[in-house]
């Protein structure tokens, strides 16, 4: 009885390969918006052209409600024949047997190296970096700068951060800044500015209580100084910049990626600035450039030739490099990306010099970490709530996360 | 084809055997009519209760094949995961709020309607006007606008927000599902216009005054829905999942306050990955749920009536 | 059909009647206060979506709509509705059959197993539908059903919502026994009593299912999300919740007004369909 329930759960079945008029149908899923669906589409179309036997049907969700769409089809063993992945997904993924290597069959030579080795995993290139981003301390242009506190520059360090928001506070009355207490981003770049990093190679924390103890102390007392925001706002980020304080006018910076805080260019009337995460107080730097999605192929697609075709066309063809622009990211194809940086407009201009600002000063990304990173996200949080809500000590919840997570590991 | 004006029916005296083929033809009958449900309970109901049932022996990620680990997804739950407790604690408190609230007013807000000559139907509208939306993420910014600092709750109230106090944000959660009354309230409405109004005028004839016939005449004739909205709402009370989703944005904060059963599992299940500590959850859900129902099934023989069976 | 309350007690009544209309108006106040907010933000631009704390916007932004209408470019709105309504229609039919069948069958029926086998039927409502998501697509997939709308409108068919056959059965059991009795003695089997006399009867509880079934399956995302994958076999919940991802841009405004979009369908169902409601059985020659 158990025997066949479980064949029931990882029979996987035919996926929706069915041959329209002798055409090889492709299913190619992604998350996103609008914008990017129209460009996508528009590249899709060059494709079929350019491969006339093959129709490529196309679908997208925004991104929570498209991660547990592809959780429930690669649990079901129906997992489309290109998708659209996460750093955070690689792993799981590629171990449950989901992805197929792709090694020489996607021309990689103008990759930046760093950034295709998140895409491997137990020596196979599961996945394919398509766009980068990396994190900024982004900040209302108008009121730090009338606030007349020195303006964040490359190279300032944790110390210099916290003096600005400190200073911001005293000269606007405002928070200077989210509390960065609950972001595991965060807490990453300062770490990798101690030299050390979330997660050691063989999937196990990089990291003890008293490295976590240090950050939340550092931030604790930030926040009850009143120089970053207060718990009552700093749980309400959702992840929309709606919702942050910068966003809603109730501090003067946020941490955020690149690419998102366009949404701030609507929000904030004085208009936004990038600058640089701070560095360690030595100047190493934590920041560093992400892969924004990875193209993946699935492992049970019946035309995985074609699949991998339609992964090199979106990552390496310059014609469709000029149709998506950096929509889904400033590209990681460095010849592409120097012939599409003239066009760029507006705020995908101003990443991209942000990012070239950036390029040959930081060191190279981590793997993409192991699947309990994505529960363990969420466990930051909460644990940081409870300090933010003085329930506990730093130390108490750093010591309780670190429980957590080694179990979390462990299974 | 008013009902109370068919003379009793005569039994049909027979031989025992007649009335065993009889018997048995109405048997064959009544399967004829649950044969849908029964296809639709074995292929899509039974079957995939009975591999989460069997999931939640095993360590089953998602992605890998499911190993068996035995009973230690129930004993991590029960021992090891402070986290489990707090949302059970956090539930019954939601359960305890929620449902006599919600069920109250929509029996109210019936029963005011039942009495009402014109508007009624403007009424109805209007009150049920908030289930239409669902918990969609619209309404989720709008309840977490309406009680944040400086929202509307608190310039009238002065209490700050709620949403983002871990002592406050639990009511939040509730009133969203109290606000959303509709779908019980057109069911009591719905009961309230099955009860025969020949009572009504032969109790007024009797001189009964309002407040008797409330209680001799519409308590006993709706308490077989009455029933039914307490079973069901206190059943969906316990999976209390959407609201608490809703208000949090999926966290369950702040400080896990409106981490609520369901909402951990959710987070179990889906973004820990966790499917079989998940499924230990679930049917540790249904087990306390199913004893809670039956207690209610019980005391039910005291308090509801039924027509067809003539007697309390 | 008149009421039956004396002229000595008409005064207190009119005063009583008028105090019934200014409570229930006032608690429509506070009640639909969230309603207007929700309409008002969708014309709102978008640095007072969250930041203003005042009901009405400066400005009247109608470009929300727009935008929220302009994702759906790929296919027509009107496509997007047909297949809400050819799905939500599905339900209904499905639902206030099958569920009828089986409530009458656990209702009025004797046959062996049924506490057993309604015990069960509560107790699948009882697992959280996250436990059985994964079986019930392996399932559909295994049924080469996914990307259909068959595991959309089958299981209502199938009678899998216990609630509704709950419900019905609550409204059959009100009715007396009597009425089968009579039928019997009329010549009616089972299957004529069923329909001739205890269907007709219980129509406030079928009309409910009815407009339950509609609007649940209409705002029903999720199962829509995991089940279609094309574009063109997309709902409009699906498409207008897809098409406006507010993760990766600032979009609150037309996600708002996509909402408004999206509930207008339901709007126009509900308050063509609620008046039925009060025509139920009991209601003819009768004033409760």
């Amino acid at each position: 009885m158990a025997a066949v329930l479980a064949l029931c759960v990882v029979l996987s079945g035919c996926s929706g390969e069915e041959t329209g008029g002798g055409k090889v149908v492709l299913q190619y899923t992604w998350w996103g918006n609008p914008d990017r669906a129209a460009r996508t589409e528009e590249a899709v179309a060059l494709f079929e052209e350019r491969h006339p036997g093959v129709e490529v049907q196309t679908s997208f969700a925004g991104y929570e409600a498209y991660k547990q769409k592809l959780a429930t089809q690669a649990a079901g063993g129906d997992a489309p024949d290109v998708m659209q992945l996460d750093y955070r997904m690689i792993d799981q993924y590629a171990s449950g047997g989901v992805l197929l290597d792709l090694r020489g069959e996607v021309r990689t030579e103008d990759i930046e190296r760093g950034l295709l080795a998140t895409g491997v995993v137990d020596g196979k290139q599961y996945a394919i970096p398509q766009g980068r981003g990396t994190e900024t301390v982004v900040y209302d242009t108008k009121a730090w700068e009338r606030s007349g506190v020195p303006l964040p520059r490359e190279g300032w360090t944790w110390d210099q951060w916290a003096d600005a928001m400190r200073e911001l506070r005293e000269k606007t009355g405002r928070p200077g800044g989210t509390d960065p207490g609950q972001s595991e981003d965060a807490f990453e770049v300062w770490l990798r500015g101690q030299g050390k990093e979330l997660y050691t190679d063989d999937r196990r924390l990089g990291f003890d209580a008293d490295d976590l103890a240090e950050w939340w102390t550092f931030t604790d007392r930030l926040r009850r100084e009143g120089a970053v925001s207060p718990a009552e706002q700093t749980t309400q980020l959702d992840g929309a910049v709606e919702n942050t304080p910068l966003g809603r006018g109730t501090a003067i910076s946020d941490f955020n990626w690149d690419a998102p805080s366009s949404g701030y260019l609507a929000l904030v009337e004085g208009g936004v600035t990038l600058a640089p995460m701070p560095s360690a107080g030595d100047g190493t730097p934590g920041q560093y450039f992400k892969p924004s999605m990875f193209m993946g192929v699935g492992a049970s697609t019946p035309h995985a030739k074609r699949a991998a075709q339609l992964v090199d066309f979106l990552v390496n063809d310059p014609d469709a490099a000029k149709i998506l622009g950096a929509t889904r990211g400033i590209p990681v194809n460095e010849t592409i990306r120097e012939d599409i940086a003239p066009e760029l407009k507006d705020f995908d201009k101003t990443i991209a010099d942000f990012q070239a600002s950036l390029d040959g000063t930081l060191n190279a990304p981590p793997k993409a970490p192991p699947s309990g990173d994505s529960a363990l996200q969420t466990t930051f949080q909460r644990d940081y709530d409870q300090v933010s809500y003085e329930r506990m000590s730093p130390r108490e919840a750093a010591e309780n996360y670190i429980t957590e997570a080694k179990a979390e590991l462990r299974s | 084809m008013t009902a109370t004006q068919m003379p009793p029916a005569v039994r049909p005296s027979g031989a025992a055997a007649a009335k065993k083929a009889a018997g048995r033809r109405r048997e064959g009958a009544a399967w004829v009519f649950l044969s849908p449900w029964v296809l639709g309970a074995c292929v899509l109901t039974l079957l995939p209760m009975a591999v989460s049932l069997y999931l939640s022996f095993t360590d089953y990620d998602l992605f890998n094949p499911p190993n068996w680990v035995g009973l230690r997804n129930y004993t991590q739950m029960f021992t090891e995961d402070p986290r489990y407790w707090r949302s059970v604690v956090t539930t019954l408190t939601y359960v305890v709020i929620a449902v006599p609230l919600q069920l109250g007013l929509a029996l109210v807000v019936a029963l005011a309607l039942k009495n009402m000559r014109r508007g009624r139907g403007f009424y109805r509208s209007a009150f049920y006007a908030p289930s239409l939306l669902g918990a969609s993420m619209s309404i989720a910014l709008v309840w977490r606008a309406v009680f944040n600092d400086g929202g509307t709750v608190d310039n009238l109230l002065g209490t700050g927000g709620w949403v983002n106090r871990p002592g406050w944000s639990l009511l939040a959660v509730a009133l969203l599902t109290v606000w959303q009354f509709g779908a019980p309230m057109v069911i009591f409405l719905a009961g309230l216009q099955q009860i025969p109004g020949e009572l009504y005028e032969a109790a007024e004839v009797d001189g009964a005054g309002k407040w008797r016939q409330f209680l001799s005449i519409t308590v006993p004739m709706l308490s077989p829905v009455i029933f039914f909205n307490v079973v069901l709402q206190t059943i969906q009370a316990f999976q209390v999942f959407t609201p608490a989703f809703a208000v949090s944005a999926g966290k369950g904060g702040p400080a896990d306050s409106t981490l609520v059963y369901t909402l951990y599992l959710y987070d179990r299940a889906f973004v820990a990955s966790h499917m079989g500590y998940a499924s230990a959850m679930a049917w540790v859900l249904l087990v306390v749920i199913g004893a809670v129902t039956a207690v209610l099934f019980r005391t039910s023989r005291s308090w509801v009536f039924y027509a067809s069976e003539g007697e309390r | 059909m008149t009421t039956s309350s004396t002229v000595a007690t008409r005064k207190p009544v009119a005063w009583r009647r008028l105090a019934l209309h200014v409570g229930c108006l006032a608690a429509l106040l506070v009640m639909l206060y969230p309603l207007a907010w929700l309409l008002a933000t969708s014309v709102k631009p978008a640095d007072e979506v969250i930041a203003s704390l005042d009901l009405l916007p400066s400005r009247l932004e109608w470009s929300n709509y727009t935008t929220a209408l302009d994702g759906v470019n790929d296919v027509s709105v009107w496509q997007l509705l047909g297949n809400s309504l050819f799905i939500a229609g599905g339900a209904v039919i499905g639902n206030v059959l099958s569920c009828s069948l089986a409530a009458y069958a656990f209702a009025r029926l004797r046959f062996r197993l049924r506490g057993p086998l309604f015990a069960f039927m509560i107790a699948t409502i009882m697992l959280p539908h996250h436990a059985v998501l994964i079986p019930q697509y392996i399932i559909f997939n295994q049924l080469g059903m996914v990307n259909t709308y068959w595991p959309l409108i089958l299981p209502k068919f199938l009678a899998t919502e216990a609630f509704f056959v709950f419900l019905i059965v609550q409204f059959m059991r009100g009715l007396p026994r009597e009425l089968e009795e009579a039928a019997r003695i009329d010549g009616c089997g089972p299957f004529g009593s069923f329909f001739r006399v205890i269907l007709p009867l219980t129509r406030p509880a079928l009309i409910t299912t009815a407009i339950f079934t509609f609007i649940w399956t209409w705002n029903d995302f999720f199962t829509q999300l995991i089940y279609l994958f094309s574009p063109e076999k997309f709902t409009l919940t699906l498409a207008l919740r897809s098409f406006v991802d507010a993760s990766s841009t600032s979009a609150f405004g037309p996600m708002f007004a996509m909402s408004v979009i999206a509930l207008l369908p339901i709007v126009l169902f509900f308050l063509a369909f609620q008046r039925f409601l009060v025509e139920g059985m009991a209601s003819s020659g009768i004033k409760g």
